[in-house]
């Protein structure tokens, strides 16, 4: 028997807020019905498999409060984020000034400085917000609008992108988005085309914004459409004097002439008019939606997007021109989403559900950003602008820089974050090894670990100084902690 | 004097690897790896971006290169207007390199380096995803196998060895080219490789993991690789390597992943194919000609393949060391001094295995009536052509219809057929 009411309700008061508990369904209840891990993952209990795609990592707290309320009520809160007092996010992040210093002064934060706040913060988001699916949508834009801060005034660039573009934007109409990443003074930047000029115009933008941020390579345009593109793009530029990392459209610097995109004839003299008619081609092309929906069903569900999912995805998308919210419903409420297969974790999963489920202390300081620059995630700092992959393949190599992480997490070796050890042992209630095994294992894995498993680990480790601590480590190493 | 220094650094590698061999592979100082049917140690270096192969290896021969690049040509090795260490160093009257490739003349003079230029692929999407994404999988289109080239190679090939180290990517994560049935490691430095913290506490973390991981699911077989791979980097002392003294590696992430995979080629312990990763080399704008930006990236990438070609000189006929890029570089630069996407690139070979000392390829010209698409250099040799040849004569896995699907390569000479091993008692000559 995994757990008791009371030790459940205990281990999540250590998780944070046993207020949300009153009234709640028993967890045990909801606890006791798990298959054994040996038949992990295939059938997980709903509510812990939704979390696990839906959060950055089932804190207990989160998990009793979807008992409490059920699933469906939860992704409804879920999506009007702006409904949930986040309040702990906010406090922890107000310190980090350039996210909200203009470019009026945000040059004068030296390079570091200003990539590492950034990384920080959405790190402390990653783990303390509420707001976890927003948050998560958050780092899916990320990666569809790519920037590295490392090319260029990326560093200085991309915190006014992430607050002006991806951030406002997140969970509400894709139409927006893409008009906001086309006026941001980052991408434009990161992707030349402030040197995309009349007499010489450089196709970098034009290329990506039709292939990564709209209708996929395989859509049928070419590489006259990518040049007459660019063409329409000359002028788009940002300011480097005194108005240094302001977007500008340059006249002098547009190439005024007719085009022809997509089949649009884009009549001469159109100015910066011309972009907008690009705009709306690009928008009312049928290989828009398939795009957005195989990326999210990707990132949502499978690494092999089901085929009809994406079809019924993209079908939302459409009608609603691109609501995300309601392209989310679709997908959420999906039977595929329900019996989806485990997605591997990317780095930013594993360290910030580790620090969630654990319930640490941390300031999201620069050994977890180095950290997870090791696991191969340095937040804003993919260099080619696909955005960080998100496939198993990519990632299953390395185990061994997780391991690390978790024996530095567990033995508390990082400055600037800790895990109350003690409290975790107090919640468990027991410190004799299958016990505290299984209810750790509970607690990060949704399950207790297979009893032969579990007492070839309990014997491996019945030896250590800090056996507290070796559990937790063995924990987050293990095959199952990195799926979600 | 040097080679007694290298021989007793390789002795004491083999000292410290004798004494921790795992029980999976054979005690090498008494059987080497040569005595199963294993090629050349591959090393593939993918520059990410689409190297301006045009600025690299330069047509100083063609008046069309020079009035298309009014800013960015690299002056002939001849112009007496340029100063004479940024003009290039002439390879055959025709073809001259960068000046700031200065470090590779050696090896050229030692007919241990080739190119074959206007090499490339048949994909025409001027896509650094779908470019890459083709080229490591071997393929002409989206459709055909996921897996890579490399790993189709390891996987139709076997050469004996069960090595977690048989396949590694230097960098954060395994590249395409190397995804397939067998397990390739990704180490971003060597010396990382341990599970840290006090030793204690890692031996009892050691032995969870191996409860943990001894399923039969494929991140269990991922699990395992990882911990023997750690437990024999640890034994190697990475941190304890010295190059051979006229060696000298660049700083930098390139330089430094060259060096450790001198260290554990030198100390046997398996390796038979690295990847290895270059960025920054999607010089839209500010591109610089002799000087500037692309030309630092080339000194590092001289500088680091001829410190590794100095440091495995006893080493050299089993090492073979392949440069590419997904795609070149339009003929013409762009108004930001810099060049946009292009189709014809080129390959680099470095070894002893290589009939070096020569510039492969048919030359397709630059006049524009000579350019494919928006201005580009012709393909006039499919890569495959070039990689095909080196599986077979050099890695000597005949099974070229398994590596390279529904693509029959046309062998150019340009690598030795590998010599069969002496002392073998079951080594395979493979035929193409």
């Amino acid at each position: 028997m995994p757990f008791t009411r009371r030790q459940f309700l205990t281990l999540s008061s250590v998780a944070g807020a046993a207020a949300l508990l009153a009234g709640c369904r028993s967890p045990a209840e909801l606890l006791a019905g798990l298959p054994p891990p040996a038949a992990w993952p295939s059938g997980r209990d709903p509510a812990w498999h939704a979390l696990s795609r839906l959060t950055f990592g089932p804190r207990a707290d989160e998990r009793a409060h979807v008992a409490e309320i059920g699933l469906a009520a939860w992704i409804d809160e879920q999506l009007a984020p702006e409904q949930l007092d986040d309040r702990p996010a906010d406090l922890r992040v107000r310190r980090f000034d350039i996210l909200t210093m203009d470019s009026s002064l945000i040059f004068d934060v030296r390079e570091a400085n200003a990539r590492r706040q950034l990384q920080q913060a959405t790190l402390l988001r990653a783990v303390y917000s509420r707001r976890q699916l927003y948050e998560l949508m958050v780092d899916f834009w990320s990666d569809h609008f790519s920037i590295s801060t490392a090319k260029g005034d990326g560093a200085w660039l991309k915190p006014i992108d992430d607050r002006a573009v991806i951030r406002p934007h997140a969970l509400g109409s894709f139409r927006d988005l893409l008009w906001a990443s086309l006026h941001s003074p980052a991408m434009l930047q990161y992707l030349d085309n402030h040197a995309n000029y009349r007499d010489a115009p450089n196709e970098n933008y034009a290329r990506e914004l039709m292939e990564l941020h709209t209708l996929g390579v395989q859509a049928g345009y070419t590489q006259g459409d990518v040049r007459e593109l660019a063409r329409c793009l000359t002028g788009w530029t940002v300011d480097q004097q005194l108005f240094r990392g302001q977007f500008r459209f340059d006249p002098a610097q547009h190439d005024d002439g007719a085009k022809q995109v997509l089949g649009l004839h884009i009549p001469a003299g159109g100015g910066q008019h011309d972009v907008e008619q690009v705009f709306e081609q690009l928008l009312a092309h049928p290989a828009l939606p398939q795009q957005i929906a195989r990326k999210l069903v990707r990132r949502f569900v499978a690494d092999d997007p089901p085929p009809q999912l994406v079809a019924a995805v993209a079908t939302t998308f459409t009608h609603t021109r691109g609501e995300i919210k309601a392209v989310l419903r679709t997908l959420l409420h999906a039977p595929e989403f329900a019996t989806a297969p485990p997605k591997f974790k990317r780095p930013l999963h594993y360290l910030a559900g580790a620090l969630r489920q654990l319930n640490a202390n941390t300031n999201g300081g620069p050994p977890l950003l180095e950290a997870l620059a090791r696991m191969g995630q340095p937040l804003f700092m993919w260099p080619t602008p696909d955005g960080f992959p998100d496939a198993t393949a990519a990632w299953s190599g390395g185990l061994l820089t997780r391991w690390q992480l978790a024996l530095a997490l567990a033995t508390n070796a990082l400055p600037g974050t800790s895990i109350d050890l003690d409290a975790l042992m107090r919640a468990a209630g027991t410190r004799e090894a299958t016990g505290l095994l299984d209810r750790l294992g509970t607690l990060l894995l949704g399950a207790p670990l297979a009893p032969a498993v579990r007492g070839q680990v309990a014997g491996a480790l019945a030896h250590t100084g800090d056996d507290r601590a070796a559990y937790v480590a063995a924990l987050l190493a293990a095959p199952a902690y990195q799926w979600r | 004097m040097l080679n007694q220094r290298r021989t007793l650094l390789r002795v004491a590698a083999y000292r410290r690897v004798a004494r921790a061999w795992p029980g999976w592979m054979p005690r090498m100082s008494f059987a080497p790896y040569q005595s199963a049917p294993r090629g050349d140690v591959l090393v593939c270096v993918f520059l990410r971006g689409a190297a301006d192969v045009l600025n690299m290896v330069v047509p100083h021969g063609e008046a069309a290169y020079y009035s298309a690049r009014a800013a960015l040509a690299i002056p002939r090795p001849d112009d007496p207007r340029a100063r004479a260490d940024l003009r290039a160093i002439d390879l055959d009257g025709f073809f001259g390199l960068h000046p700031a490739l200065a470090p590779l003349w050696p090896a050229w003079q030692a007919r241990q380096l080739a190119f074959v230029h206007a090499c490339g692929a048949p994909d025409e999407s001027r896509s650094h995803f779908q470019a890459m994404e083709l080229m490591e999988r071997g393929v002409d289109s989206a459709a055909g196998p996921a897996s890579g080239w490399l790993g189709r190679h390891l996987g139709s090939l076997s050469t004996g060895t069960r090595s977690p180290l048989r396949a590694i990517g230097l960098g954060e994560r395994v590249p395409r080219a190397l995804l397939g049935p067998v397990p390739a490691a990704a180490l971003r430095s060597i010396a990382d490789f341990h599970l840290g913290g006090d030793a204690r506490a890692a031996e009892q973390l050691r032995g969870a993991l191996a409860a943990l991981y001894a399923g039969g699911d494929p991140l269990d077989t991922l699990g395992r690789e990882a911990l023997g791979l750690a437990e024999l980097i640890e034994q190697l002392d990475p941190l304890g390597y010295r190059p051979a003294a006229d060696a000298r590696y660049p700083e930098g992430d390139f330089g430094m992943g060259l060096r450790q995979l001198a260290m554990l080629i030198k100390a046997e312990v398996g390796l038979e194919v690295a990847c290895l990763d270059m960025g920054g080399w999607d010089t839209h704008v500010a591109q610089g000609g002799s000087q500037g930006w692309m030309a630092g990236l080339l000194a590092e990438l001289g500088a680091g393949l001829a410190a590794l070609h100095a440091d495995l000189a006893a080493q050299a006929d089993r090492l073979l060391v392949v440069v590419m890029s997904e795609f070149g570089r339009r003929v013409e630069e762009n108004g930001g001094l810099g060049t946009d996407h292009g189709h014809g690139s080129m390959l680099l070979l470095l070894g002893g295995g290589v009939v070096g000392g020569r510039v492969y390829g048919r030359w397709p010209g630059l006049a524009p009536e000579q350019l494919v698409g928006p201005g580009d250099l012709a393909v006039t040799t499919d890569y495959r052509d070039v990689l095909g040849e080196i599986v077979a004569r050099r890695l000597n896995n005949p099974r070229l219809a398994e590596v390279f699907p529904g693509y029959t390569p046309r062998f150019l000479e340009v690598v030795h057929q590998r010599a069969a091993v002496a002392g073998s008692s079951h080594s395979r000559r493979s035929s193409p």
